[in-house]
Protein backbone atom coordinates (compact mmCIF):
# COMPACT_ATOMS: atom_id res chain seq x y z
CA UNK A 1 0.00 0.00 0.00
CA UNK A 2 1.12 3.16 -0.95
CA UNK A 3 0.77 6.70 0.71
CA UNK A 4 0.54 9.69 -0.69
CA UNK A 5 2.15 12.69 1.52
CA UNK A 6 0.97 15.77 0.46
CA UNK A 7 3.93 18.01 0.08
CA UNK A 8 3.99 21.41 1.76
CA UNK A 9 4.40 24.08 -1.30
CA UNK A 10 5.66 27.22 0.51
CA UNK A 11 6.35 30.41 -1.16
CA UNK A 12 9.69 31.48 -1.12
CA UNK A 13 8.76 34.81 -0.15
CA UNK A 14 6.18 33.97 2.17
CA UNK A 15 5.91 34.34 6.31
CA UNK A 16 7.78 31.17 7.77
CA UNK A 17 9.18 29.99 10.61
CA UNK A 18 12.62 31.90 10.69
CA UNK A 19 10.95 35.25 10.02
CA UNK A 20 8.42 34.34 12.93
CA UNK A 21 11.60 33.92 14.96
CA UNK A 22 13.03 37.12 14.25
CA UNK A 23 10.38 39.02 14.85
CA UNK A 24 10.25 36.96 18.12
CA UNK A 25 13.85 38.06 18.58
CA UNK A 26 13.32 41.68 18.24
CA UNK A 27 10.30 41.93 20.14
CA UNK A 28 12.23 40.46 23.07
CA UNK A 29 15.19 43.07 22.47
CA UNK A 30 13.07 45.77 22.32
CA UNK A 31 10.83 44.83 25.51
CA UNK A 32 13.84 44.70 27.44
CA UNK A 33 15.03 48.15 26.20
CA UNK A 34 12.09 48.97 27.84
CA UNK A 35 12.59 46.83 30.82
CA UNK A 36 15.66 48.25 31.40
CA UNK A 37 14.50 52.25 30.91
CA UNK A 38 16.32 52.92 27.62
CA UNK A 39 15.12 54.77 24.94
CA UNK A 40 13.40 53.02 22.14
CA UNK A 41 12.44 54.90 18.85
CA UNK A 42 9.98 53.80 16.07
CA UNK A 43 6.78 54.64 15.36
CA UNK A 44 4.74 51.00 16.72
CA UNK A 45 1.81 52.55 18.63
CA UNK A 46 2.46 49.81 21.09
CA UNK A 47 5.54 50.47 22.28
CA UNK A 48 4.73 54.80 22.43
CA UNK A 49 1.53 53.36 24.89
CA UNK A 50 3.88 50.96 27.45
CA UNK A 51 6.42 53.56 27.29
CA UNK A 52 4.28 56.17 28.53
CA UNK A 53 2.81 53.86 30.89
CA UNK A 54 6.42 53.35 31.97
CA UNK A 55 7.16 57.04 32.60
CA UNK A 56 3.93 57.20 34.35
CA UNK A 57 4.29 54.77 36.86
CA UNK A 58 7.76 55.89 37.55
CA UNK A 59 7.51 59.65 37.37
CA UNK A 60 6.15 59.57 41.30
CA UNK A 61 8.86 58.01 44.04
CA UNK A 62 8.47 54.38 44.52
CA UNK A 63 10.44 54.87 47.82
CA UNK A 64 6.99 56.22 48.96
CA UNK A 65 6.04 52.88 50.55
CA UNK A 66 7.09 51.43 53.66
CA UNK A 67 7.14 48.06 54.91
CA UNK A 68 6.71 48.85 58.26
CA UNK A 69 3.35 47.32 59.14
CA UNK A 70 1.37 50.70 60.46
CA UNK A 71 -0.21 50.10 64.14
CA UNK B 1 23.78 54.85 32.80
CA UNK B 2 24.00 51.01 33.11
CA UNK B 3 25.66 49.58 35.66
CA UNK B 4 26.49 45.78 35.04
CA UNK B 5 27.47 44.16 38.45
CA UNK B 6 27.82 40.66 39.34
CA UNK B 7 25.92 39.52 37.35
CA UNK B 8 23.15 42.27 37.86
CA UNK B 9 21.99 44.53 35.32
CA UNK B 10 20.71 47.69 37.23
CA UNK B 11 20.04 51.12 35.69
CA UNK B 12 21.70 53.36 37.93
CA UNK B 13 18.71 55.93 37.71
CA UNK B 14 15.65 54.26 38.33
CA UNK B 15 16.74 51.13 39.51
CA UNK B 16 15.21 48.93 37.56
CA UNK B 17 17.34 45.32 36.98
CA UNK B 18 16.70 42.27 34.51
CA UNK B 19 17.72 39.74 36.90
CA UNK B 20 20.63 37.05 35.70
CA UNK B 21 20.99 33.67 35.97
CA UNK B 22 23.64 34.39 39.23
CA UNK B 23 21.72 36.75 40.19
CA UNK B 24 18.79 34.60 40.51
CA UNK B 25 20.85 31.94 42.50
CA UNK B 26 21.45 35.12 44.95
CA UNK B 27 18.34 35.80 45.45
CA UNK B 28 17.27 31.78 46.30
CA UNK B 29 20.23 32.44 49.04
CA UNK B 30 18.73 35.54 50.18
CA UNK B 31 15.51 33.71 50.22
CA UNK B 32 16.22 30.91 52.27
CA UNK B 33 17.78 33.24 54.89
CA UNK B 34 15.40 35.06 55.00
CA UNK B 35 12.22 32.31 55.59
CA UNK B 36 15.07 31.09 58.63
CA UNK B 37 14.38 34.84 59.89
CA UNK B 38 17.25 36.74 59.03
CA UNK B 39 16.39 39.94 59.08
CA UNK B 40 19.53 41.44 56.68
CA UNK B 41 18.32 39.05 54.44
CA UNK B 42 14.59 39.96 54.47
CA UNK B 43 15.21 43.52 54.23
CA UNK B 44 17.24 43.05 51.34
CA UNK B 45 15.17 40.45 49.88
CA UNK B 46 12.21 42.97 50.30
CA UNK B 47 14.34 46.12 49.47
CA UNK B 48 15.17 44.31 45.86
CA UNK B 49 11.36 42.88 45.44
CA UNK B 50 8.89 46.42 46.25
CA UNK B 51 9.96 48.65 43.54
CA UNK B 52 8.73 45.70 41.23
CA UNK B 53 5.73 44.86 43.23
CA UNK B 54 5.59 49.01 43.22
CA UNK B 55 5.15 49.37 39.42
CA UNK B 56 3.35 45.98 39.00
CA UNK B 57 0.14 47.99 41.50
CA UNK B 58 0.81 51.31 39.62
CA UNK B 59 0.49 49.91 36.07
CA UNK B 60 -2.99 47.92 37.04
CA UNK B 61 -4.30 50.35 40.08
CA UNK B 62 -3.71 53.57 37.87
CA UNK B 63 -3.86 56.98 39.69
CA UNK B 64 -6.56 57.87 41.73
CA UNK B 65 -6.82 62.10 41.93
CA UNK B 66 -3.75 62.20 40.39
CA UNK B 67 -2.32 60.08 42.59
CA UNK B 68 -0.95 56.42 43.46
CA UNK B 69 -2.10 56.53 46.86
CA UNK B 70 -4.71 53.18 46.42
CA UNK B 71 -1.84 51.50 44.31
CA UNK B 72 1.02 52.00 46.87
CA UNK B 73 -0.92 51.19 49.54
CA UNK B 74 -1.84 47.83 48.27
CA UNK B 75 2.16 47.40 47.06
CA UNK B 76 2.96 47.84 50.68
CA UNK B 77 -0.33 45.71 51.77
CA UNK B 78 1.74 43.27 49.56
CA UNK B 79 4.37 43.49 50.92
CA UNK B 80 3.41 42.75 55.01
CA UNK B 81 1.63 39.82 53.43
CA UNK B 82 4.61 38.61 52.09
CA UNK B 83 6.02 39.71 55.26
CA UNK B 84 3.46 37.34 57.64
CA UNK B 85 3.81 34.07 54.93
CA UNK B 86 7.19 33.97 55.07
CA UNK B 87 8.22 31.61 57.40
CA UNK B 88 5.39 29.46 56.41
CA UNK B 89 7.09 29.43 52.64
CA UNK B 90 8.91 26.37 51.15
CA UNK B 91 11.04 26.48 48.41
CA UNK B 92 9.31 24.46 45.69
CA UNK B 93 12.12 24.94 42.77
CA UNK B 94 10.38 28.62 41.72
CA UNK B 95 11.65 31.42 42.59
CA UNK B 96 10.75 33.65 44.92
CA UNK B 97 9.14 36.33 42.63
CA UNK B 98 6.47 33.93 41.21
CA UNK B 99 5.05 33.45 45.43
CA UNK B 100 4.90 37.19 45.67
CA UNK B 101 3.51 38.36 42.25
CA UNK B 102 1.01 35.55 43.22
CA UNK B 103 -0.08 37.70 45.95
CA UNK B 104 0.68 40.77 44.34
CA UNK B 105 -2.18 39.63 41.44
CA UNK B 106 -4.98 39.03 44.14
CA UNK B 107 -4.29 41.93 45.94
CA UNK B 108 -4.88 43.83 42.68
CA UNK B 109 -8.10 41.84 41.94
CA UNK B 110 -9.23 42.53 45.34
CA UNK B 111 -8.71 46.10 44.97
CA UNK B 112 -10.54 46.60 41.86
CA UNK B 113 -13.54 44.50 43.08
CA UNK B 114 -13.50 46.99 45.92
CA UNK B 115 -15.12 50.29 44.68
CA UNK B 116 -14.42 52.68 48.01
CA UNK B 117 -11.88 54.86 46.13
CA UNK B 118 -13.43 57.93 48.27
CA UNK B 119 -10.80 59.04 50.56
CA UNK B 120 -7.76 60.38 49.09
CA UNK B 121 -4.88 61.56 51.70
CA UNK B 122 -3.35 64.52 49.79
CA UNK B 123 0.26 65.27 50.46
CA UNK B 124 1.83 68.14 51.91
CA UNK B 125 2.59 70.73 49.57
CA UNK B 126 6.35 70.61 48.41
CA UNK B 127 8.22 73.71 50.10
CA UNK B 128 10.35 73.84 47.21
CA UNK B 129 10.67 74.17 43.58
CA UNK B 130 9.08 71.14 41.50
CA UNK B 131 11.52 70.23 39.55
CA UNK B 132 9.33 67.77 37.75
CA UNK B 133 7.77 68.12 33.92
CA UNK B 134 5.19 70.86 33.74
CA UNK B 135 1.57 70.44 33.84
CA UNK B 136 1.12 69.97 29.94
CA UNK B 137 3.83 67.71 29.63
CA UNK B 138 2.18 65.66 32.62
CA UNK B 139 -1.36 65.79 31.22
CA UNK B 140 0.14 64.59 28.12
CA UNK B 141 1.54 61.60 29.63
CA UNK B 142 -1.20 61.05 31.77
CA UNK B 143 -3.60 60.24 29.31
CA UNK B 144 -1.32 58.32 27.08
CA UNK B 145 -0.79 55.97 30.10
CA UNK B 146 -4.19 55.84 30.91
CA UNK B 147 -4.95 55.17 27.52
CA UNK B 148 -1.79 52.40 27.39
CA UNK B 149 -3.91 51.33 30.77
CA UNK B 150 -7.21 51.16 28.73
CA UNK B 151 -6.07 49.17 26.35
CA UNK B 152 -4.24 46.21 28.15
CA UNK B 153 -7.28 46.17 29.90
CA UNK B 154 -9.16 44.64 26.58
CA UNK B 155 -5.87 41.68 26.02
CA UNK B 156 -6.35 38.22 27.60
CA UNK B 157 -5.62 38.52 30.98
CA UNK B 158 -2.07 36.44 30.68
CA UNK B 159 -0.93 38.75 28.20
CA UNK B 160 -2.29 41.66 30.25
CA UNK B 161 -0.07 40.42 32.98
CA UNK B 162 2.67 39.44 30.83
CA UNK B 163 3.22 42.87 28.99
CA UNK B 164 3.02 44.36 32.60
CA UNK B 165 5.61 41.99 34.64
CA UNK B 166 7.92 42.07 31.53
CA UNK B 167 8.02 45.73 30.86
CA UNK B 168 6.67 47.65 33.53
CA UNK B 169 8.03 45.59 36.48
CA UNK B 170 11.30 44.88 34.84
CA UNK B 171 10.90 41.24 35.41
CA UNK B 172 13.11 39.03 32.32
CA UNK B 173 11.87 36.57 30.51
CA UNK B 174 12.75 33.92 32.65
CA UNK B 175 11.59 35.41 36.00
CA UNK B 176 7.83 36.08 33.78
CA UNK B 177 7.73 32.62 33.16
CA UNK B 178 8.36 31.44 36.77
CA UNK B 179 5.43 33.48 37.59
CA UNK B 180 2.83 33.09 34.35
CA UNK B 181 3.90 29.11 34.86
CA UNK B 182 5.41 29.67 31.31
CA UNK B 183 8.76 28.25 29.75
CA UNK B 184 11.03 31.57 28.68
CA UNK B 185 10.56 30.37 24.86
CA UNK B 186 6.54 30.39 25.60
CA UNK B 187 6.98 33.69 27.27
CA UNK B 188 9.44 35.51 24.11
CA UNK B 189 6.45 34.08 21.67
CA UNK B 190 3.09 35.40 23.55
CA UNK B 191 4.62 38.64 24.72
CA UNK B 192 5.04 39.01 20.55
CA UNK B 193 1.77 37.91 20.52
CA UNK B 194 0.28 40.57 23.32
CA UNK B 195 2.19 43.33 21.15
CA UNK B 196 1.49 43.22 18.21
CA UNK B 197 -2.54 42.39 19.69
CA UNK B 198 -1.78 45.83 21.64
CA UNK B 199 -0.77 47.41 17.85
CA UNK B 200 -3.66 46.28 16.47
CA UNK B 201 -5.92 47.79 19.27
CA UNK B 202 -4.40 50.69 19.03
CA UNK B 203 -4.26 51.24 15.64
CA UNK B 204 -7.89 50.09 15.76
CA UNK B 205 -8.56 53.39 17.91
CA UNK B 206 -7.01 55.81 16.02
CA UNK B 207 -8.96 54.95 13.01
CA UNK B 208 -12.40 55.23 14.93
Amino acid sequence: MTTKRRRRVRHPRSYGDADLEGDVTRTDAVLDALARREPVGGTDAAVRLLGALIADVDSQRLSSVSITPST
Amino acid sequence: MRNVTEGCVADAATGVRLATRSDESDLRELTSLAVQGDRTAIESLLGHLRPMVVRYCRARLGRVSGQYHIADDVAQEVCIAVLSALPRYRDMGRPFASFVFGIASHKVADALRSSVRSAVPTQDLPDGPDEGPGPEETVVRYIEAQHARDLLARLPDTQRELLILRVVSGLSAEETGNVLGMSPGAVRVAQHRALARLRQLAELESIA
